[in-house]
């Protein structure tokens, strides 16, 4: 069993990834895996190999308690993934992740939320289902509600006739109540307007001035220097750099601006190219004039040669 | 192991929870409500007495003595009842996990709890079908008898869910990589009414000309052998309405079989149903 339930709080790092890897098959995966189950067991199917796809491999981190860390990367680098096995929702298919402490996980504001029921009871039953007590929640209803600015009279309205603003504010209302010593942040801070961010920084300000520890994804510089006081940048899959936020937003930064770089040295070989096939057309249809050789890639500056070649040909 | 059931006992609030939350909204939803829950079996049982026991007179199969018990009727209706849930099980258990892809990806609880928490609710249900089952038996002049009581009616509902919980855990997580896994499950639902014997006593297709085999594949169906028991509540002592020695094995191994398989593909699944939900 890759994770644990237990929440024994050590005095240890509060999160440990140990050569963390996660697969994903990506061909015919949904036969692959029904194969696999009553086939080859866990053995690896050889012929399959090129199918794989590791989104994450051999990341090994420890965060203590009362860190704050952020992780930067490109899209589609792993990031969330990472996220998912910490919190514990998604199984790594190599290494370890240990969470010592419960997880307070903002990454789906609306999870758990059902359209049918009212406001009021989906905080009652979402806070329940996060290991709020009713008496908690009791205590911290108005709270909520205020923090979330649901008009009173909504409140007992099914959810389905939310915006879906009303409903991520309520979600991020209800889960920054949670107590729990580990938050896992997702790109949530970019919900709602100017007014509501604001609050929300308020609120993340507020949690971990209590010694808890955060781990949060996001795009958002100004974000990640605010609270971050240690940076991941994963890479292609792995990790590439464990320092301080600003070092790990710099090298993302050098990476993206190389990135650039190329493609447009990229774009500008590929205007070349096609200038000159132009040209090349051009010149063609003046050496041929009714018969334009082979269709051109790309569209002919003048739509009329186009069609008349459409004809002729 | 161990510490996985522990995990799931430690959890048994958020099933609590999420029963509460699907009795809500299905109640809350429609103005009859509650009554629907009678309803829908009320107009089965009629529709069945007049075809089955009226037009192809299905009720030759029970015995001239059961006849002041509560008859055909009550056979048909203590069959149906249960059926109705184990029916709704059925077509709720391929989706078991996929209606809750939202709160399974951000929420760490042992992932059983949710099928557990599709049958929990409609254990609820089938508790609710009582009262129509007790007007039945009054109205009827069904007879409880403490080798029913305290025997069949245990074993049947026990059995029920147990093979319930087995299927669900199963079609769950077979359903998320397999998504037509769900229409089959549709189609084997309407095999498996006729082949439990749902509307007929069982010994009317064990008594007639069928070749040995498939009686004995008949017999084999731990679900006849469940839903017989379900009626034996209130025919005890009738040889033919009581389930024979082999459907009573095949139905407490099948159960427990059933559950087993189960619980075994839903954890050998897991990582794969966690990556495509």
């Amino acid at each position: 069993m890759a994770s644990t339930y237990e929440a024994a709080v050590a005095s240890g790092p509060v999160i440990e990834a140990e050569g963390l890897g996660v697969k994903f098959a990506v061909n015919r995966r949904r036969k692959r895996s029904l194969r696999e189950m009553f086939i080859h067991g866990n053995k690896r199917d050889p012929n399959a190999e090129g199918n794989e796809f590791w989104p994450l491999r051999d990341v090994s981190f420890e965060i203590a308690k009362g860190d704050c860390v952020g992780i930067v990367g490109k899209n589609g680098t792993g990031k969330s993934t990472l996220l998912k096995m910490i919190a514990g929702v998604l199984l790594p298919d190599e290494g370890k992740v240990s969470v010592h402490g419960k997880v307070a996980p903002l990454l789906e504001l609306r999870a758990g939320f059902n359209d049918n029921l009212t406001g009021r009871e989906n905080v009652y039953l979402v806070g329940s289902l996060h290991g709020m007590s009713e008496k908690e929640i009791d205590e911290r209803f108005d709270d909520i509600v205020d923090f979330a600015e649901v008009k009173p009279k909504f409140i007992d309205t099914p959810v389905r006739h939310y915006s879906s603003g009303m409903k991520v504010r309520l979600g991020f209302a209800l889960i920054s109540q949670l107590e729990h010593p580990i938050m896992l942040v997702d790109e949530v801070l970019a919900v709602g307007d100017k007014a509501f961010k604001r609050k929300c920084y308020e609120a993340i300000d507020r949690m971990l001035a209590n010694e808890r520890t955060m781990v949060l994804v996001s795009h958002n510089e100004k974000d990640l220097r605010r609270f971050c006081n240690r940076g991941l940048y994963i890479k292609g899959g792995a990790l590439a750099l464990d320092t301080d936020i600003d070092s790990a937003l710099a090298a993302y930064n050098e990476d993206t601006k190389a990135e650039i770089d190329e493609r447009k040295k990229k774009d500008a070989a590929k205007k070349k190219r096609a200038e000159a096939a132009e040209k090349k057309i051009e010149v063609e249809e003046k050496a041929a004039d009714p018969a334009p050789g082979d269709a051109a890639p790309e569209q002919p500056k003048d739509g009329n040669e186009g069609k008349d070649g459409g004809q002729a040909a | 192991m161990a510490s996985r059931t522990l995990a799931v006992w430690e959890n048994r609030k958020v099933v609590g929870l999420l029963v509460r939350r699907d009795l809500k909204v299905k109640y809350q939803q429609s103005v009859l409500g509650y009554a629907w829950t009678m309803l829908e079996p009320l107009a089965l049982t009629l529709v069945y007495f007049f075809i089955f026991g009226y037009v192809l007179q299905a009720d030759r199969g029970i015995p001239e003595d059961a006849k002041a018990q509560g008859g055909y009727i009550l056979f048909l209706v203590a069959g149906i009842l249960p059926w109705t849930t184990f029916g709704a099980i059925l077509s709720e258990a391929p989706r078991a996990m996929i209606t809750h892809s939202k709160l399974i990806t951000t929420m760490k609880v042992p992932r059983e709890i949710f099928p557990m928490a599709t049958v929990g609710t409609k254990f609820v249900e089938y508790l609710l079908t009582w009262p129509v089952l007790l007007i039945f038996v009054f109205a009827l002049g069904g007879r409880f008898s403490w080798e029913g009581m305290l025997f069949w009616l245990p074993l049947a509902i026990v059995l029920t869910f147990m093979f319930g919980l087995g299927v669900t855990l199963f079609l769950s997580a077979v359903n998320v990589l397999l998504r037509d896994v769900e229409r089959l499950t549709r189609i084997l639902t309407r095999i498996l009414f006729y082949g439990s014997a749902i509307l007929f006593p069982a010994t009317m297709v064990l008594s007639s000309g069928a070749p040995g085999w498939a009686k004995t594949l008949y017999e084999l169906n731990p679900l006849m052998g469940i839903f017989q028991m379900h009626r034996t509540v209130w025919f005890a002592g009738f040889e033919e309405l009581t389930p024979s020695p082999l459907a009573l094995t095949s139905a407490v191994v099948g159960s427990i079989l059933m559950l087993v398989i189960g619980y075994w593909t839903f954890r050998r699944l897991e990582m794969s149903v966690l990556k495509e939900l």
